[in-house]
């Protein structure tokens, strides 16, 4: 494959190198990047290189023409970064002076194409990849691009400034890779311990940050820290603690000023702090900076200090038992009786009667609480049921309840219908609790009681909103999973669910089938399918009107996939199979492939259930054959052999996939089973579309009747597989297809317009 | 000074995927979330963590606006909401809430057949991704929150696209999202109010072009149909579900009724019924024309569109297949193509955009022969025809809406670098506004001026006109006094009397006193009457007055002369004044300061 789309490369690199010609398509430019990318590390640079001139070329012809488009520059730079990652392929492009002609400092700022973001962009992407050897990294210094690169921290493009970022954080860690003359990564091993040249390299970019700390400019300020931050997440020593000890007091004038805007960088500084060695080493005090962040729950930005802390995993316990206090606080202040302590807590006072801050402090709180539970971080002596009483209430307080005795009665007010809490609160429950007690408290008040509950859901089931429909539909069904069955029976739900099946929105229609699936489902479980067997009966009858006639694929698919549970369950029940054989049919012959798909599935659980259940399976005697006959005979009634052979000539991949793959299953049982009774399974060909196909491709003989063994021999169903499996992938992702893209469109003199999907 | 920012994610100098951040008086909003359709990794989607470092987007955004149903525009949403993490408000009109959810599952279905397809969204999250859509009406304003407020407006395009204006306070921002300046065959063109928004954000699709009309490419369509069944040969337009196709069935329809055609058109998914729904649902939306017939006939009921069985395709004679997918990389239009590749009688006809690496991306770029799946070839024979039925506004169309919405500034988006350019040149020009052309990732501040919105009290704007002068004109500023009640969170200019009178207040007078001694050797009497000589020599066009209780009076300034029994020379001079002669009150002072003239 690799030497077709080499001998393609010469062509596809003249194409990419004449000014006349128009880039092509935004991906391939960068498709062909993968393509070299992944040759790269299959091999290296110099092979590349040495066998492909044309390379070499191409970049001197780009990097001297003044007229190349920007995405092309950018291409380039990339690419000769790339074929520069070795120090072979970096000797010859420096030989060549292609290096300098492509990232010299003075090439960077005389032209206007340097105006493009996307060729500094592509100037820093080379840079970032021809940094994996010394050489490479001499060359950076030597020419004194470090400085362009910090100038590009500051770029009027966010992709170019974060860039910039990456590669300055990349020097530094190379500087300390193992490149390094003295590896030891202990704290506090200074950077003298790097290469004498190199300390220059350091200090230049580690001095930038706390310059840029230390700025009035509250953009640079970002900057810096973001740049700090990324240091402290991906450098090693001496690097990190050096660079620590500089910004230390810059850093804790910028915390002690306590600036909103900067609380989230802040934070992701410290939270990178946390996860280093500097941690617990009091001269560094990271314990001392985390403290100064929270405060004591008396400035604005501790709340959201907090919540970031109580997501640290690794934190000393005394900012984490802080900061949940904080956490909770919002909720107690609205929730429970005045406390001294919140009382005079003016900042939270004043944050909670504003609807907007009062919002969006509570879903703080309540998802910082969350996220306590699920990582069980929450201290014993914190009562988890004044939490979920608290949580409770609020839930109420959505819905209109208002407490008699409330420190907070703005709070309450703004909380009435808000759907952004309620939604939050209950997934704060979630992990505290069984959730469907707690759901139906907070849907029914004080009474805990489910028969009160349904009329509220049938309600819902009004609803104009077909969103509103399918979630109560989407909760009933986890109320039948989770065992209300006989409420939902006694309450007279079921027919409203029936009802449902015919609703005017496809998804809505799609979850009453999965909701009337499962209360099937549960009455088997219930044994208490003789007192509903009408719901059976009335199921089966309006799920197959959903199939044959429904518009839509989901209400479709959920029919089938509602098949199969049943199917799978425990209790085989027997109406099922009159319907078995037309579900088959009807689902194999949709025009939704995906309906085949959970049709094939359905296939497969009624072929492991058929065969496995044949009771003389295990009996190795003469009967064992009568029996797969028998077995398969029945199969071929469901209708089971028409379906997979349909599908084995879809004209959609997945399908004919799985057909396939049935089929083997299906052959390599036969097989097994030597002397089978062929004469007992006569599959009629003709008439049949894929019967037809088999005549055609395989049976020049003319023959009007086959076995399914026979058939199974007639197509080569191993080639097939491979094939499907191989192949078939219908957007071609080659790079040889991707070049010839790129030079037929070159030759395409007219000019498709633009135009979307 | 508050501003607008203005940072494209997508659509910056492209026409990529959209995806436009505004920040508008400390509101976060995200303008479209379009998908990538080139790539098959993550690359198809915008990266959101440039919004929002670390924080979630739930957090940092207050909504999220989607102009229409194009992929390029909502292909990204769920995996923004789903997969990313967002749960605030998502507004689009309601024909657009009810044809994405369709084109996103058809997407999904086409993506997840690929191999090698990874993080993909599935059918739940498309559905609950739409659970958080809030739809919305023309021209109903919608409060997103106590400040930020939205409305939308028509915008030909597609079915239900729609224009968007934002506003917080007095800044605002409309949101072209694609548009269309003239009606086509089912949709009208589009509208907007004269708005004045700080800033337009416009597509400029076909900056640079003045496109041929619209009747003339479906003429040529028509025209092309018509002879390849008339030689009869077999015509594929490979399409996705909704939009382009319907348009396109209207046209073969109206034409094979006037024609009295009998060739059969099918049209091969099933999905067709659903689309045709939506469209007679939302007649609201489309042209007049349609709206107008739709009594005597609707034009989405076709009479010779039938439905399609695989088996047809094998069948002789003329036919026109409208098949799924788009691109001929799948399924049943692909199936159909190699079908019918090899005899130079039959025509493909593709209506759309096409990725690379798939079958229709090859044929339009002119290759002839394919390499199908097993190494067996294609020899591609039919002829293959390009065909653009998209509805943009052309750069007449452009420059129509700035006149109609008279912006402040202008952005171009959604549309190449070079052509922008030249648009940009000839807005700047011809309406002497600034336009900005950022690129993906970049920033456009704009400075807005705080207008803060006052009620005037009848009465006062009566004596303002009393007084005479010009008539109000918004155009020329004037100045005018009175006093400003801030009350309620409402502003009102009034009289001070009335002020006085609303908040039951007292009027207080504010005088100011000076002393300023002089060496005079005449009498008290004799010394005001050399002042009030000397002022009248002075203030020649004053009325000043010797008042017999031994007081000069010059407008509200009185002074007074007295000295002591043991001075009788030194003379002590009090002046007050009001504060409405502040002015001249000191320079009195000053005046009597320097002495009398002897």
């Amino acid at each position: 494959m690799d030497s077709d789309c080499l001998s393609l490369l010469p062509a596809v690199c003249l194409v990419l190198a004449d000014p006349q010609q128009s880039p092509p398509d935004d991906t391939s430019l960068e498709k062909l990047l993968d393509w070299f990318k992944e040759l790269h590390i299959q091999s290296n640079g110099q092979v590349l290189l040495q066998h492909q001139p044309c390379l070499l070329e191409f970049i001197s012809s780009v990097c001297t023409s003044k007229t190349t488009d920007p995405a092309i520059i950018s291409f380039t730079l990339k690419l000769t970064g790339l074929l520069a990652a070795t120090k072979q392929g970096f000797h010859l492009l420096e030989e060549g002076g292609l290096l300098l002609c492509a990232f010299e400092r003075e090439a960077c700022y005389v032209c206007d194409i340097w105006e493009d973001a996307s060729v500094r962009s592509g100037w820093l992407q080379g840079l970032l990849n021809m940094l994996k050897h010394q050489n490479a990294l001499d060359f950076i210094r030597g020419n004194g691009l470090i400085k362009v690169v910090l100038q590009l921290q500051n770029d009027r493009s966010l992709f170019v400034a974060s860039l910039a970022n990456q590669l300055l954080v990349h020097i530094l860690n190379f500087l300390t890779s193992s490149n390094m003359t003295n590896g030891s990564d202990a704290v506090g091993s200074s950077v003298s311990s790097l290469r004498s040249d190199w300390v220059s390299v350091s200090s230049e970019i580690m001095n930038a940050v706390v310059e840029a700390l230390r700025s009035e400019d509250h953009p640079r300020v970002l900057l810096g820290l973001r740049l700090l931050s990324l240091v402290l997440f991906q450098c090693g020593e001496p690097i990190r603690s050096t660079l620590w000890k500089d910004v230390l007091v810059p850093l804790e004038v910028l915390i002690n000023r306590g600036s909103e805007s900067l609380t989230q960088t802040l934070m992701t500084v410290l939270q990178a702090a946390v996860r280093t060695p500097l941690l617990g080493q009091s001269e560094y005090k990271v314990e001392e900076l985390l403290e100064a962040m929270l405060g004591h729950g008396n400035r604005k930005e501790c709340f959201q200090c907090a919540a970031l802390v109580v997501k640290l995993e690794k934190c000393p316990e005394i900012s984490k038992r802080k900061a949940t206090g904080i956490i909770l606080l919002p909720l107690q202040c609205v929730s429970t009786q005045p406390q001294t302590e919140v009382e005079t807590n003016l900042v939270l006072n004043e944050q909670l009667s504003q609807k907007a801050s009062c919002i969006s402090l509570l879903m703080q709180s309540l998802s910082s609480l969350a996220e306590l539970a699920h990582t069980k971080y929450l201290f014993d002596d914190i009562s988890i049921h004044s939490i979920t009483s608290s949580v409770v209430l609020l839930l109420r307080m959505c819905s209109g309840h208002c407490p008699s005795s409330l420190l907070h009665i703005n709070a309450s007010i703004h909380l009435i219908g808000c759907c952004k809490v309620q939604r939050c609160g209950l997934d704060t429950l979630g992990p505290y609790h069984k959730c469907k007690d707690i759901l139906i408290t907070c849907y029914m008040g004080d009474h805990v009681c489910s028969a009160d509950l349904f009329p509220v859901l049938e309600k819902r089931m009004w609803d104009l909103r077909w969103d509103v429909r399918d979630s109560t539909l989407e909760f009933i069904t986890q109320l039948t999973v989770t065992g209300f069955t006989e409420a939902l029976h006694t309450s007279g739900m079921v027919s409203v669910l029936l009802s449902s099946l015919a609703d005017t929105e496809g998804y809505v229609r799609a979850s009453a089938v999965a909701a009337v699936g499962e209360a099937v489902t549960a009455s088997f479980h219930q044994a208490a399918l003789e007192r509903n067997s009408n719901l059976l009966e009335k199921a089966l009858t309006q799920m197959m009107i959903v199939l044959s006639q429904d518009t839509e694929g989901f209400p479709r698919r959920a029919v089938v996939k509602a098949f199969t549970s049943w199917l799978k369950g425990s209790h085989p029940v027997t109406a099922l199979d009159s319907s078995l054989s037309s579900v088959l049919s009807l689902g194999g012959n949709d025009f939704d492939w995906e309906v085949k798909m959970h049709t094939l599935e359905l296939a497969e659980v009624l072929m492991e259930k058929t065969l496995t259940c044949c009771p003389y399976m295990q009996n190795v005697d003469f009967s064992e054959k009568t029996c797969l006959t028998q077995t398969l005979s029945r199969l071929k009634d469901f209708g089971l052999f028409d379906l997979l052979f349909n599908s084995l000539f879809d004209c959609d991949r997945p399908v004919c996939e799985k057909a396939c793959a049935l089929l083997v299953r299906l052959r390599t049982l036969t097989a097994e089973t030597a002397d089978l009774d062929h004469s007992a399974l006569v599959l009629n060909v003709c008439g049949n579309r894929w019967g037809d196909e088999v005549q055609r491709r395989y049976l020049k003989k003319q023959r009007a009747k086959a076995s399914a063994c026979a058939t199974d021999g007639i197509l080569d169903l191993n080639d097939m597989q491979r094939m499907l499996l191989l192949s078939s992938d219908h957007v071609v992702n080659s790079p040889q297809s991707l070049m010839e893209d790129i030079l037929s469109a070159a030759q395409e003199s007219e000019e498709n317009i633009v135009d979307c999907y | 000074m508050p501003d607008i920012k203005v940072t494209p994610l997508g659509a910056g100098q492209d026409v990529g995927r959209s995806c436009i951040l505004v920040s508008i008086g400390g509101k976060n909003i995200m303008l479209d979330c379009g998908m990538h359709m080139g790539y098959n990794d993550d690359r198809r989607f915008p990266d959101f963590s440039y919004v929002t470092q670390n924080s979630r987007l739930t957090e940092f955004l207050d909504c999220v606006i989607i102009s229409h149903f194009h992929l390029d525009h909502c292909g990204a949403l769920p995996y923004m909401s789903e997969m990313v993490g967002y749960d605030g408000p998502i507004y689009m009109t309601h024909p657009t809430k009810a044809i994405c959810p369709i084109l996103l599952e058809d997407f999904r279905k086409i993506t997840v057949d690929k191999k090698g397809e990874t993080n993909f969204f599935t059918s739940q999250m498309i559905k609950d991704c739409m659970k958080k859509v809030v739809p919305l009406n023309l021209h109903q304003t919608v409060q997103v929150d106590e400040e930020l407020e939205i409305k939308a407006y028509y915008a030909g395009h597609v079915l239900g696209a729609a224009m968007f204006q934002i506003k917080v306070g007095s800044e605002s921002v409309v949101y072209t999202g694609d548009y269309n300046m003239t009606p086509d065959r089912h949709l009208g063109a589009a509208w907007i109010d004269k708005c004045r928004p700080d800033l337009l954000i416009s597509e400029s699709t076909y900056a640079t072009t003045i496109r041929d009309s619209k009747r003339c490419r479906e003429r040529d369509f028509l025209k092309k149909v018509h002879e390849t069944v008339e030689r009869g040969g077999k015509v594929l337009i490979p399409v996705f579900a909704l939009g382009r196709a319907q348009e396109l069935c209207i046209l073969l329809e109206t034409f094979w009724e006037r024609m009295n055609l009998k060739a059969p058109i099918y049209f091969s998914t099933g999905l067709t019924e659903k689309a045709n729904h939506y469209y007679k649902l939302f007649i609201t939306w489309t042209n007049q024309k349609i709206r107008k017939t739709f009594v005597q006939r609707n034009m989405f009921e076709f009479k010779h569109i039938k439905a399609f069985d695989r088996s047809y395709a094998d069948n002789p004679g003329p036919m026109v297949v409208f098949a799924t997918p788009g691109m001929l990389h799948a399924g049943q239009s692909l199936q159909i193509f190699k079908k019918w590749a090899g005899n130079e009688k039959n025509m493909l006809i593709m209506p759309g955009y096409c990725v690379q690496g798939t079958v229709g991306h090859k044929i339009l770029n002119g290759q002839k022969k394919l390499e199908m799946e097993g190494r067996a070839t294609l020899d591609v024979k039919l002829q293959v025809e390009y065909m653009s039925f998209s509805a943009h506004a052309d750069a007449k169309g452009i420059m129509q809406l700035i006149r109609m919405a008279e912006p402040r500034n202008m952005l171009l988006v959604h549309g190449e670098a070079k052509k922008m350019e030249f648009l940009k040149d000839k807005i700047e020009q011809e309406f002497s506004i600034s336009c900005y052309m950022p690129a993906n990732g970049e920033t456009t501040t704009i400075v807005t001026n705080p207008s803060v919105p006052v009620d005037i009290s009848l009465n006062l704007l009566k004596r303002e006109m009393a007084l005479g002068g010009p008539l109000p004109d918004a155009k020329r500023p004037r100045t005018m006094h009175g006093t400003l009640i801030m009350k309620d969170n409402s502003l009102r200019l009034v009289s001070p009397e009335q002020a006085l009178k609303e908040l039951g207040l007292s009027e207080h007078q504010l005088r100011f006193t000076c002393r300023v001694q002089l060496h005079d050797p005449h009498s008290d009497t004799d010394t005001l009457g050399r002042i009030y000589t000397h002022l009248k020599s002075v203030l020649k066009s004053y009325s000043i007055q010797h008042v017999p209780d031994g007081t000069v009076i010059v407008e509200s300034i009185v002074i007074k002369v007295t000295s002591s029994a043991e001075e009788p020379n030194l003379k002590v001079i009090l002046l007050s004044w009001s504060y409405q002669d502040e002015e001249l009150g000191s320079f009195l002072s000053t005046l009597l300061k320097n002495g009398l003239p002897s």
